[in-house]
């Protein structure tokens, strides 16, 4: 039987002769993969729009390993990460940003759930072996890198358990033991990875043997040691430091008996500590902090860097915050603290054009205390590290973290120059990629080449309004030093939350610009084209209308000469 | 007797017209070009001789493409006309007839009636720009349409006779500057008001009359469809900007044809049996003065300070308000069918899915 062909093709008209193209005066329709702005501003250096670009097909699974491609603990960076990437979403010039940790974390209990494995084939046995110092986020994010890369890693953890801070300090409220133990134990399940516990630098092991031993090492211990703190030389005799108060909270939850609190600070440590000092009972928890809090008064730079939810949690259990404020003097009755006085100051930019902060001489207030708890920051320990740590921490002289000595790179909280678990697990992506490119004796693969993208660079005319998922969150009332506070939001609206993503700069395979183009010049192809889309521009009809361009809703095409 | 199967003896036809033999087991399938591969039926090909960012281009090839391919078409003078058939190439790929500008309603009418007594089935298009639809051709399409032929009869509206050099129709846009209504000291544009044609075409008490626009392209082939499934006489005016006589940037057809909706100046009505069945409503009303802005036609009522330019923008306001509260275009609760989800996209296309 003669075959109908799909839309029964009549003859070709013969104007396809006549090129039109050369019409074009200046520009052409190229298209650019931009980064979206969530993975610009990732410190772990997912590409979120590259995964939810998954979830709106449908598939999890492939959207966990896209995250995993960068990110091996999500479930982790869920619940814990500032998640800049949600400050930095075009989607809030239209109705809010998408609620990405939500997602993320939904993600990772998924992928624990169901049991999927990394996408990770073992290193073969005699691949070079990377000395790693430290299993906090830095140290296992490193590790595991290094198997994807084809090498092996040895880990030398101080603890008893891997896990560093998140395990060590982070309370159960915010990350459940047994999320971290999961993607924990997934990781170190890796081929290739040992890891060797109770293994201190400094007494069991040293920095000349790792070095001797292995291909490069890779330092990850974290910030160990409290900064000092006095006011005025003056110290309380029964001074808790903050960071070793909750590692003994998390540890075996014993606090202080305490009636009125400060807590002086404006990190996530001072935060999860006046909470849970207030939760153990004390009636009153203040925190002094010369920061501000978040508003349109507040210089950006000059913001509490707290994770945004904690904040608004902490306020609704009752913390009480002076912001914009420090402590001038301690009141102590022998030398128990008795009261402290405070006094307002502000970041205010000087004669010499740095900023400093200036106390306002009139404000002091006199406040009756208890206890006074410093959380102030810490900095490296300096065991067995000797000679490396300049000024607190371990600065490293590029990006990648490589320190003055050959194939030495710092990871973490302790270069000094960013605190979060993200920014520690991207520091074990840049640096093992470094790393293998200098193996390798290749040049290293430039980082960022790629142009971003603002909400004008969208068309949003495209995108109907659509509610941001507002996570489930335990009652005041109901809060307990065990219990998780944010809830899960569940598959349905994990994938409905998907659906909202704009793809900024990335093609949505809307068909717009096929749909619009009044000169047949832009064809639709079942294949991928070599630039990621479905879509090829007929430069021989296209007369550079710009059309599709300024129809594009996500930017993914542009003008160009 | 086998049962009498129409759908069947249609697929015949087709068949014999269109079809090719099937090529023997493993002989090499023709390697189709990606032009050729596209899954759409390419009813107006690359080529044609329109300006950069023609919206009426664009408005031909989104009918042709979901009318065809068993359909010809009638076509009076104008710029359709001009750029697609310059001798001795054609942009057509399908049966095409040029009939004078006046004419269109009547030249399709005979290749209505030849069809039907040669006992085929294919439908006849007639296609015209608003001079040849709303003025010159008036006759013959109400002539058409009085005598029930199965046409679809597609005005594509850019407001002005453009291929001749911009004249003013009447279907221009009241204050609207054309070479034949400039705007001057005399006149702010066009004195008179653009002509409701979908009112009088649907006083012809015919089965379907109704307005798109080329930035809903998935509402206007939705209408091509219903109309196509129509025995009897059907009308579609198309919204179609023209950068040239507009005087916009040749990228912005499609943001010009939206701000057109959505300020009420061009409701997208459909009309059957002479009352209004449905319109699209507009989720976000915007200002007249959104649309204007865009214009070089319509600069003159932009400027600051202009008591008579005040006055026209109010009075194009008024109009666009008019239009609103008598169609009842106002949309405040979102709808599957208004003016944002009807051009909302997701990944792989329209939410609701483009058929």
């Amino acid at each position: 039987m003669v075959i109908l062909t799909r839309g029964a093709y009549a003859r070709p008209g013969t104007s396809l002769d006549f090129k039109t193209g050369n019409w074009r005066s200046g520009e052409a329709p190229v298209h650019v993969h931009a980064t979206a702005p969530c993975a610009a501003s990732c410190p772990a250096g997912e590409d979120q729009q590259a995964w939810f670009a998954r979830l709106q097909e449908g598939d999890a699974e492939g959207a966990w390993r896209e995250v995993v491609r960068a990110n091996p603990l999500p479930a982790v960076t869920g619940r814990v990460c500032p998640h800049p990437c949600e400050t930095a979403c075009n989607r809030a010039a239209l109705d809010a940003p998408l609620a990405i940790h939500n997602v993320e974390r939904w993600l990772g209990d998924e992928a624990i759930r169901q049991g999927w494995t990394y996408p990770v084939s073992a290193p073969a046995a005699d691949a070079p072996e990377v000395a790693i110092v430290g299993a906090g986020p830095a140290g296992l994010s490193a590790a595991y890198h290094c198997v994807r890369q084809g090498l092996r890693a040895a880990i030398y953890e101080a603890a008893p358990e891997a896990g560093g801070l998140l395990r060590a300090a982070i309370p159960q409220t915010r990350l459940p033991r047994d999320v971290l133990d999961a993607e924990i134990a997934r990781l170190l399940d890796l081929p290739g990875i040992t890891l060797n516990l109770r293994a201190r630098l400094g007494r069991d092991v040293t920095l000349d043997e790792l070095e001797r031993d292995h291909a490069a090492v890779l330092l990850a211990p974290g910030c160990q040691a409290n900064k000092a703190w006095s006011i005025d030389g003056a110290v309380p005799v029964d001074l808790h430091e903050g960071l070793n108060l909750l590692k003994e909270f998390v540890d075996h939850g014993q606090l202080p008996e305490a009636r009125r609190v400060i807590v002086h600070g404006g990190g996530n440590t001072a935060m999860d500590l006046c909470r849970a000092m207030k939760r153990a009972g004390a009636e009153q928890v203040t925190l002094v902090s010369a920061s501000g809090l978040p508003g349109p008064e507040t210089d950006p730079s000059d913001v509490i860097n707290v994770v945004p939810r904690e904040l608004e949690e902490a306020l609704e259990e009752g913390i009480e915050i002076l912001d914009h404020t420090t402590i001038n003097r301690l009141i102590l009755r022998g030398s128990r603290v008795t009261g402290v006085e405070v006094m307002s100051l502000r970041k205010l930019r000087g004669e010499d054009g740095r900023a400093h902060r200036v106390g306002f001489e009139g404000t002091e207030r006199v406040l009756p205390v208890d206890m006074v708890i410093p959380c102030i920051g810490e900095e490296v320990a300096p065991e067995g590290l000797g000679a490396l740590i300049d000024h607190g921490y371990l600065r490293p002289r590029d990006p990648a973290g490589r320190l003055t000595q050959e194939r030495v790179f710092a990871l973490g909280d302790a270069r000094g120059d960013h605190g979060t678990v993200a920014a520690a697990i991207g520091d074990g992506l840049r640096a093992v990629r470094a790393l293998v490119a200098e193996l390798e004796g290749a040049p290293a693969s430039p980082d960022g080449d790629r142009v971003g993208i603002a909400p004008d660079q969208l068309n949003l005319s495209y995108y109907d309004h659509s509610a941001r998922v507002a996570a489930p969150k335990l009652r005041v009332e109901a809060r307990t030093f065990e219990t998780e506070i944010e809830g899960d939001i569940g598959r349905a609206a994990a994938m409905a939350e998907a659906q909202r993503c704009l793809s900024c700069g990335n093609c949505l395979a809307c068909d717009n610009c096929w749909t619009f183009c009044p000169d047949n010049a832009v064809i639709k192809t079942v294949e991928l084209a070599r630039d990621g889309s479905h879509y090829l521009f007929d430069l021989d009809y296209c007369k550079g209308c710009g059309l599709c361009a300024q129809e594009c809703p996500t930017g993914y095409i542009r003008m160009q000469s | 007797m086998a049962e009498h199967d129409p759908r069947g003896e249609r697929l015949d036809e087709l068949r014999r017209k269109f079809g090719r033999e099937p090529l023997p087991p493993g002989a090499d399938q023709k390697e189709l070009t990606p032009r050729e591969a596209q899954p759409r039926f390419r009813g107006l090909e690359s080529g044609h001789r329109a300006c950069q960012g023609c919206g009426e281009a664009l408005a031909a090839r989104l009918v042709t493409e979901c009318a065809g391919p068993d359909v010809m078409i009638a076509n009076a003078t104008g710029c359709l006309e001009v750029f697609t058939t310059a001798w001795p190439q054609s942009s057509w790929r399908v049966p095409w007839m040029h009939s004078l500008f006046e004419n269109a309603g009547a030249i399709a009418s005979g290749m209505e009636a030849a069809m039907k007594a040669k006992g085929k089935n294919t439908k006849v298009l007639a296609f015209g720009g608003d001079g040849g639809t709303y003025d010159i051709g008036f006759q013959a399409l109400s002539g058409m349409l009085e005598r029930y032929h199965n046409v679809l009869y597609v005005c594509y509206d850019n407001e002005a006779y453009m291929n001749t050099g911009i004249q003013r129709s009447s279907s221009t846009p009241h204050a609207a500057t054309t070479t034949t209504s400039p705007a001057g000291k005399e006149r702010m544009g066009k004195r008179h008001l653009k002509k409701d044609l979908l009112a009088i075409v649907a006083a012809h008490h015919i089965p379907y009359a109704a307005a798109a626009s080329v930035a809903y392209p998935a509402d206007l082939q939705r209408k091509v469809r219903y109309a196509m499934g129509i025995e009897g006489p059907t009308f579609l005016v198309i919204h179609s900007p023209c950068p040239l006589g507009w005087r916009h940037d040749s990228a912005l057809t499609i943001e010009v044809a939206r701000r057109g909706v959505e300020c009420g100046l061009f409701p997208l009505v459909e009309i059957e049996r002479g009352a209004v069945t449905n319109v699209m409503p507009i989720r976000k009303v915007r200002p007249v003065t959104d649309y204007l802005e865009l214009q070089g036609r319509f600069s003159h009522l932009m400027t600051p300070d202009d008591a008579r330019a005040e006055e026209e923008r109010a009075h194009l306001q008024a109009l666009a308000d008019h239009n609103i509260q008598t169609f009842g275009l106002r949309g405040d609760t979102p709808d599957a069918g208004d003016t944002q989800a009807s051009s909302s996209v997701g990944r792989g296309g329209h939410p609701a899915g483009r058929v």
